[in-house]
């Protein structure tokens, strides 16, 4: 095994990849390690440097879990 | 009220048949190689760069190395593998690690999880996306070859290759008479394939210019049919079909299927054949470029004069 430090996705895929479910720009959040899609308040998984492009595996940006504030590591 | 025709495949369970398949998959793979091996043939007769492809099925990595392989690989710039089984991709790249390609960068692989009927690229962001035995899994198959064609750049190239019609007739016609005679009725078994004549015909429907379809028919020699059904099920090709029979084949009705196929479709050998149809098709992005008919009464020049013989009018003047 390599040591995969949450292999990072290539910027070429960066550039072609856009929402599947509504075509919308995709943001990277790299300490999550997910693609956002805003308009489809969806952030799909990157699991070993491959996103996971399937609304059924994403986040649900409006879900009550999701802990938006407390992420003290990386201020503004 | 959804006016969205009725699905015939479930997704879901075609995702989860090929993740349970990929362990062994490496084992059953005949049928995707030689489709692999048909499509890099295709792109090497192609002389064109391809700065960024796709594999829409990429499974355990089979196209990329018949691509290695092949003459096409100069011209292919980056090979992005996806797939909508993870666990198939997971696979990508580490069955066969002694092949080592520009396009399949271990420590940096282009790899993504994706359905062919949701895609997610950017329109006319790609030179050249393949399919291979897959789109015979699609609820709307003209949909995803649009959606396909939409993400090609102009004059970007579509190869994918599916089952067609001929595919397990031996065992259609077998589970059908069987079901038919212990159980007076038959549920579906089998999965409908499109046939191989339509395929050009849905790539036009679906936006691409200058459609080619090719048919190339194997047959494969089994043992018996349950090494048929073994192999089916290592290649994760089983029933995903929404409305498929939920009763499972009982053992009279599976025992009865194998008689009737070994009486009308066996061998002098002892052994069974089981027929596959692989259509591959070709087809491009629409580019002013393209080979199109001119318009009628446009010609610049006589048909007479080009074939270097006298024109003689139908009507006298």
């Amino acid at each position: 095994m390599t040591t995969a430090v949450t292999a990072e996705v290539d910027p070429r895929l960066l550039e072609v990849l856009v929402c599947p479910v509504t075509h919308g720009p995709l943001e990277y959040d790299r300490v999550r390690n997910e693609l956002v899609s805003q308009s489809a308040r969806l952030a799909y998984p990157i699991r070993d440097g491959a996103p996971v492009m399937l609304p059924e595996e994403a986040r649900s940006l409006d879900a009550p879990e999701a802990p938006a504030v407390a992420q003290p590591d990386f201020p503004e | 009220m959804s006016s969205a025709p009725p699905l015939l495949f479930d997704r879901r369970l075609r995702r989860l048949r090929l993740d349970r398949a990929a362990p062994g998959f490496a084992g059953a793979d005949f049928l995707f190689r030689r489709a692999a091996e048909d499509a890099a043939e295709r792109l090497s007769a192609i002389l064109r760069e391809f700065p960024l492809a796709v594999d829409l099925s990429a499974r355990h990595g089979a196209f990329a190395r018949a691509l290695a392989t092949s003459p096409a690989a100069a011209r292919v710039g980056a090979l992005i593998e996806a797939d909508l089984s993870e666990k198939m991709l997971q696979l990508s790249g580490r069955s066969n690690p002694e092949i080592v390609h520009r396009n399949i960068d271990a420590a940096n692989p282009l790899r993504l999880v994706l359905d062919e009927e949701r895609l997610p690229f950017a329109e006319a962001s790609l030179d050249l996306v393949v399919s291979l035995l897959s789109l015979h899994w699609i609820n709307d198959l003209v949909g995803a070859l649009v959606q396909v064609r939409r993400s090609l750049k102009p004059d970007g190239l579509f190869v994918g290759a599916f089952l067609g019609g001929a595919t397990l007739t031996e065992l259609r016609q077998s589970l059908i008479a069987a079901e038919a005679e212990v159980r007076g009725g038959a549920g579906l078994r089998v999965s409908p394939f499109a046939d191989g004549i339509d395929a050009a015909g849905l790539l036009q429907r679906a936006g691409f210019a200058i459609p080619v379809a090719d048919i190339d028919r194997v047959t494969v020699r089994y043992a018996n049919p349950l090494k048929l059904m073994a192999d089916l099920r290592a290649m994760g090709e089983t029933n995903a079909l929404v409305d498929r029979a939920r009763t499972p084949l009982t053992r009279p009705v599976l025992a009865r299927a194998f008689e009737i196929y070994a009486e009308r479709f066996g061998l002098p050998d002892g052994r069974i054949p089981a027929t596959f149809e692989i259509v591959t098709v070709t087809g491009w992005a629409p580019h002013e470029s393209q080979q199109k008919p001119l318009k009628p009464g446009s010609a610049k020049m006589r048909l007479a004069d080009a074939l270097g013989t006298v024109e003689h009018p139908l009507i006298p003047e």
